[in-house]
């Protein structure tokens, strides 16, 4: 499961192709939302961390859109399937390098929204971290399971947003309450249900990605 | 299972489905009497309560069928599950749509994002979603079980909708189990019992009709693949 990590992380490493255009893409939703919703100073506050997270929403999707197209289009799939590991284990690798890869595109994106949008980061920076990971694990725990499923369809990446955004509202609703809290100073224990429900969602999709993605693999 | 489920329904359910329908609507318009604080509005509330109950038994349905599909790898699940999900869209369409009318009569709004209702929404989303995915896989033979891991997958998910929406608040009525208020009247639950028996056993018959739907389809795709490898000398 390490190395299966390991060569997609050299593969991003070595073709810098990824990281560039979510960060290109994030930046580009901060500024498009700022103008369409003719934020005014005051207004800030209120809609900032959701703005981030439709930032970071969009960019997990077309992430993990691409996951799985290097996989088919080199016929690696097969490769994979035939080596010795559980079905549940290629699920997990594939997870691990998506989570690292939008925590990286995260690190980028959020000094600039910060610099943005005149939000103060330090007020809870470990309760801002911690709720951005809890965040992005249910995200990409949703897109990882459905994206072969995406694939295998005749619009192809075109479906996933429609197949993971319905699942992963509860999320969204949840991390954009729990940020905008942490953003204010508010404490991790102070999160109440958005925290239970960030983590519940966690639970629930790797869970279930780890069980049934056996599924959507051909045999 | 699927088999004789389907194979009873479609002999029996018809005829009461028929009585049933026809007698809960003369009731709903006619017998029950009207709501002393809604009027006549609340009518519509022996449609809708219904509707919602059988589009989640049918939903239900849709996880198990899904669930054994992936177990046992027979089509005839598959076939119970798509059908299950279709019917289930069919009466959450209606939901949709006689909550939207009832709430503009009682609420002055066509739409208000309230817990129960975004919720429903979603769920709704989720199943249109797994529609769409089902159409545009057709060609695939890992379609159906894309289609399973989603349904599961979804009906996981319905008790974080609920929590989640609920971090809003909400304003729709809790008119079953609810000490004040709610139905007292006993012509009015007969008329609620009346049609929820009506609406349940019309759903399960279009399950039985859409199940046959589909096992036709798969037959008729087989064949015209037969026929067509035949008039195409090897």
């Amino acid at each position: 499961m390490l190395a299966l990590i390991w060569k997609d992380i050299v593969l991003e490493a070595r073709t810098r192709e990824t990281l560039p255009t979510l960060l290109v893409l994030g930046v580009l939703v901060l500024v498009v939302f700022y103008f369409s919703l003719a934020l005014r100073p005051q207004d800030i506050d209120r809609t900032a961390a959701g703005i981030l997270w439709i930032g970071i929403v969009f960019a997990s999707v077309l992430a993990l859109g691409r996951s799985f197209v290097i996989e088919r289009d080199n016929g690696c799939i097969e490769g994979l399937l035939i080596s010795p590991i559980d079905r549940g284990s290629i699920f997990l690798g594939k997870l691990a390098v998506n989570v690292i890869l939008l925590l990286a595109f995260e690190t980028l994106l959020v000094p600039m929204f910060a610099l943005l949008f005149g939000v103060d980061l330090m007020a809870n920076l470990p309760g801002l971290v911690l709720v951005l990971v809890a965040g992005t694990v249910g995200l990409a725990a949703a897109g990882t399971l459905f994206a072969l499923a995406a694939l295998g369809t005749r619009a192809r990446e075109m479906v996933l947003p429609l197949l993971v955004l319905p699942l992963q509202v509860p999320l969204l609703i949840a991390a954009v309450q729990a940020t905008e809290m942490v953003l204010g100073g508010a404490s991790v224990t102070s999160l109440g249900a958005r925290g239970t429900l960030l983590a519940a969602f966690d639970v629930l999709f790797v869970t279930s990605g780890w069980l049934l993605f056996e599924f959507v693999l051909v045999d | 299972m699927v088999d004789f489920l389907q194979g009873w329904l479609l002999r029996l359910a018809p005829y009461p489905v028929l009585v049933l329908v026809l007698t809960s609507l003369l009731a709903i318009f006619f017998w029950v009497p009207t709501d002393a604080g809604l009027g006549l509005s609340q009518r519509i509330f022996y449609y809708h309560v219904p509707a919602a109950t059988s589009c989640f038994i049918a939903f239900a349905g849709g996880g198990i069928g899904s669930a054994m599909y992936l177990y046992t790898r027979k089509p005839l699940w598959d076939h119970a599950a798509h059908a299950f999900v279709s019917v289930g869209m069919l009466f959450a369409t209606i939901v949709l749509v006689t909550g939207s009318i009832w709430a503009r009569t009682a609420w002055g709004t066509w739409w208000t994002w309230d817990s129960r209702l975004t919720t429903f929404l979603l769920l709704w989303l989720v199943y249109a979603s797994y529609l769409l995915l089902r159409t545009l896989s057709r060609d695939n033979e890992m379609g159906p079980r894309y289609a399973a891991v989603l349904c599961i997958v979804g009906a996981l998910n319905v008790p974080l909708v609920m929590l989640a929406t609920r971090l809003f608040r909400t304003i729709h009525p809790q008119v079953i189990n609810n000490p004040q208020g709610g139905i007292s009247d006993p012509r009015m639950v007969t008329t609620l019992m009346l049609s929820m028996g009506a609406e349940i056993l019309l759903m399960l018959w279009l399950w039985a009709l859409c199940v046959s739907t589909l096992r036709l389809g798969e037959r008729v795709e087989l064949l015209s693949e037969e026929s067509y490898r035949r008039s195409v000398p090897s």
